[in-house]
């Protein structure tokens, strides 16, 4: 927990990695997302939190085309995104994405995978890509079940598969959508344990997540969202012990 | 936190789970089984009795006809008759069982029929193995290359007369990489190289890049010189198109439809949920069209309409058009097969797919159809099975076919008015084909189940 405040002040001259301006969307009549800005910093751990239906997903999953969105602007490292051929390049080369329900493959095997992008998209000789996932499964410390398919896995491992998946592309960004939301209590805590070794390496995430102990214990600043808007931004000590809205802390007390 | 809580309790209780212990004795065995199955009650007691009563005079009234009273050797319909009136005639059937079999086909050419259907299943015999390389182009190349070489061997011709040059090329082409796929076997059975590494040394002194596909290629065309070499010269009768028949044409007509329904109704698939509308309206008309009218109009169509289409110079004999519509109606048929496996792969695969940037023919190839044909593997298996028997249906538009033989037989001086024997082993050949399809559709199901 000390250590987090140390990484701000040094994260503090670093670039933009995200930045996020005036977004809305709607679904039909229904606006989800309400005029939504918001910076994230290079090497910035940004959780969002909020009661569900708040646009939280929403918001994470329009930042790399998941969803469309109507109005505003994200720009990635200075790079304003738009639905053309380049815009995709930057995102697929910069974020990567973990999903609630891990959404692996389950026609491959573990490694497969891992693989299946450096293969294709990186052109990677079979020997080179195979080295490289079995060193990431190996840091989620799940390399001697490669062989396996996902079907026979638990929840807690098919997510820290789902977790190298992405990592093999080598992202800048990564972003988390409920990571741990599908999980039994026992598996919660090893995708947890696998991302805060995550944040420690110095990659930008963002993540939506319940998880307050996680937010507390990782997050360089913990955004709170309630009906599409963002009603707190700040670092953890703030926005989770201290809030400056009731919104925010009668979410607070059905969490915590 | 937790630490406080554990000091303040006594010492604490280890859990042993308690030792597992088998089911009961009973009810196992065959004795036990049908007991407990068939002889549970009075009622269900007589039951059984009855239906075993009926099952048995069926069976032996089936087996009189066709076994105990039947004539086997015999030299036409009226010695059967004075044999046994009441037994089947087996005789007329295995006398003309070669025209079953192969039709029209000349009786001193039909080896070639033999080798030529030997060959297509031999070349997917190496699919079975785990270990050799190149595994995924034998089923690309069987497609690709094989029907030069079934062609090749059931028309016959010489090379550069009746054979054309590019037929005869793509034939030398097809018989190398037979060649290859197999040393290539053999090679990785025994630990070395593969043939196509033949070449590398040499190639990675001229070019940088490519080096093993370059390689390949040039064992590939090195292999396929030798065989046009041996292949111009020799000089196989040539047999037109319209003496091919029986059980093998059933086989091309049948056989191609199954091969070429797949990449058909996947185009037409992934062309109907399309979100360009030209795509989406065409692919819809096609399927919707041909799904909506019978095999036999569309054959019918085939074979009168498609000639009004075409400049009048081009010619194409029966067989071709057949193939054609055969090939459409599967196509059409397997499409909404497809679809409704490709409904089945939830968004979060494409979601998945999309975030790891990958783009629509990837994303299709590598992610959404593996799971969705494996999906519908039993559905396709059906398909293929209705297809296999739907094509018996080409005898009406005059196409000799095991059908139109069987029904020759009763045109014979010899054998006239024979119709139940012909039909009869008809039934059970195309029981054995087919139900042999299913049983392999399970076992495929059974071994794909690993990941689920």
């Amino acid at each position: 927990m000390t250590t987090s405040s140390g990484n701000l002040a040094q994260k503090a001259v670093t670039e933009t990695a995200i930045k996020i301006d005036n977004l809305n969307k709607w679904y039909g009549d229904h606006h989800v997302l309400k005029d939504v800005s918001l910076d994230i910093s290079e090497g910035e751990i940004m959780v969002v939190c909020g009661p569900s239906g708040s646009g939280k997903s929403t918001l994470i999953r329009s930042l790399n085309h998941l969803e469309e969105y109507q109005e505003g602007v994200v720009s990635v490292f200075g790079q304003p995104l738009s639905r053309d051929r380049q815009s995709h390049k930057i995102i697929h080369q910069t974020m990567g994405m973990v999903f609630q329900n891990f959404n692996l493959f389950p026609h491959l095997t573990v490694l497969q995978n891992c693989t299946l992008g450096l293969t294709w998209l990186r052109k990677m000789s079979e020997r080179d890509a195979d080295k490289m996932a079995m060193r990431l499964l190996d840091r989620v410390g799940i390399a001697h079940l490669a062989t396996r398919y996902p079907g026979q896995l638990s929840g807690g491992q098919q997510q820290r598969v789902a977790i190298s998946r992405s990592l093999a592309m080598e992202p800048k960004i990564m972003l988390f959508d409920e990571p741990t939301s599908a999980l039994d209590p026992e598996m919660v805590k090893e995708v947890l344990d696998v991302m805060i070794d995550l944040a420690k390496t110095g990659m930008t995430m963002v993540c939506v997540t319940h998880e307050m102990q996680f937010a507390r214990q990782v997050a360089d600043r913990v955004v709170f969202m309630a009906d599409g808007e963002i009603i707190e931004v700040g670092p953890p000590e703030q926005v989770l012990v201290n809030p400056q809205w009731d919104r925010t802390r009668e979410f607070l007390q059905h969490v915590l | 936190m937790d630490d406080l809580n554990v000091k303040n309790q006594p010492v604490l209780k280890q859990f042993v789970p308690t030792p597992p212990r088998p089911p009961r004795k009973s009810e196992r065995g065959i004795f036990g089984t049908i007991r407990h199955r068939c002889f549970n009650s009075i009622g269900n007691s007589l039951l059984t009795l009855c239906v075993a009563t009926v099952l048995f005079y069926l069976a032996k009234h089936v087996l009189d006809w066709a076994v105990f009273n039947a004539v086997f050797i015999a030299d036409n319909r009226r010695q059967c008759m004075d044999i046994s009136p009441d037994g089947a005639c087996w005789a007329g059937v295995i006398s003309w069982f070669n025209g079953l079999i192969y039709g029209r086909f000349p009786v001193d050419e039909q080896w070639r029929v033999n080798i030529g259907v030997l060959l297509g299943l031999v070349w997917l015999l190496p699919l079975m193995s785990k270990r050799i390389p190149l595994r995924n182009f034998i089923l690309l190349s069987w497609i690709g290359l094989y029907p030069f070489v079934g062609a090749y061997l059931f028309l016959g011709g010489r090379f550069g007369e009746e054979l054309g040059l590019v037929h005869g090329a793509m034939t030398c082409l097809a018989l190398a990489f037979l060649i290859i796929i197999y040393a290539n076997w053999i090679l990785s059975a025994l630990g070395k190289k593969g043939l196509n590494e033949l070449f590398v040394p040499l190639v990675s002194r001229l070019v940088e890049r490519r080096i093993h596909l370059l390689s390949f290629v040039a064992v590939w065309l090195l292999v396929a010189l030798v065989i046009a070499l041996g292949l111009s010269q020799v000089s196989l009768e040539p047999v037109p198109i319209e003496r091919w028949g029986g059980l093998f044409l059933t086989f091309i007509i049948a056989g191609f439809a199954i091969t070429m329904a797949i990449p058909v109704g996947v185009i037409l698939a992934l062309g109907r949920r399309s979100k360009l509308p030209v795509i989406h309206w065409l692919s819809m008309t096609v399927i919707e069209l041909v799904r909506s009218v019978p095999l036999i109009t569309v054959l019918f169509m085939a074979v009168t309409l498609l000639p009004i289409f075409l400049p009048a110079d081009m010619e194409f004999n029966k067989l071709t058009q057949v193939l054609v519509a055969v090939c459409l109606f599967a196509g059409a048929y397997m499409a909404e097969n497809i679809r409704g496996g490709l409904q089945a792969i939830p968004k979060g695969q494409y979601e998945a797919a999309a975030t790891l940037g990958l783009g629509y023919l990837h994303t299709m190839v590598l992610v959404i159809l593996p799971q969705a044909l494996r999906m519908m593997i039993p559905n396709i298996m059906t398909s293929f099975i209705s297809l296999l028997k739907d094509t018996t249906l080409v005898s009406i538009i005059g196409l000799f076919d095991i059908m139109l033989m069987a029904r020759n037989i009763a045109n014979d001086k010899d054998w006239v008015g024979m119709h139940t024997e012909p039909l009869v082993m008809i039934s059970v050949l195309f029981f054995i084909l087919c139900y042999s399809m299913s049983q392999y559709s399970l076992n495929l199901e059974k071994r794909l189940k690993v990941d689920r």
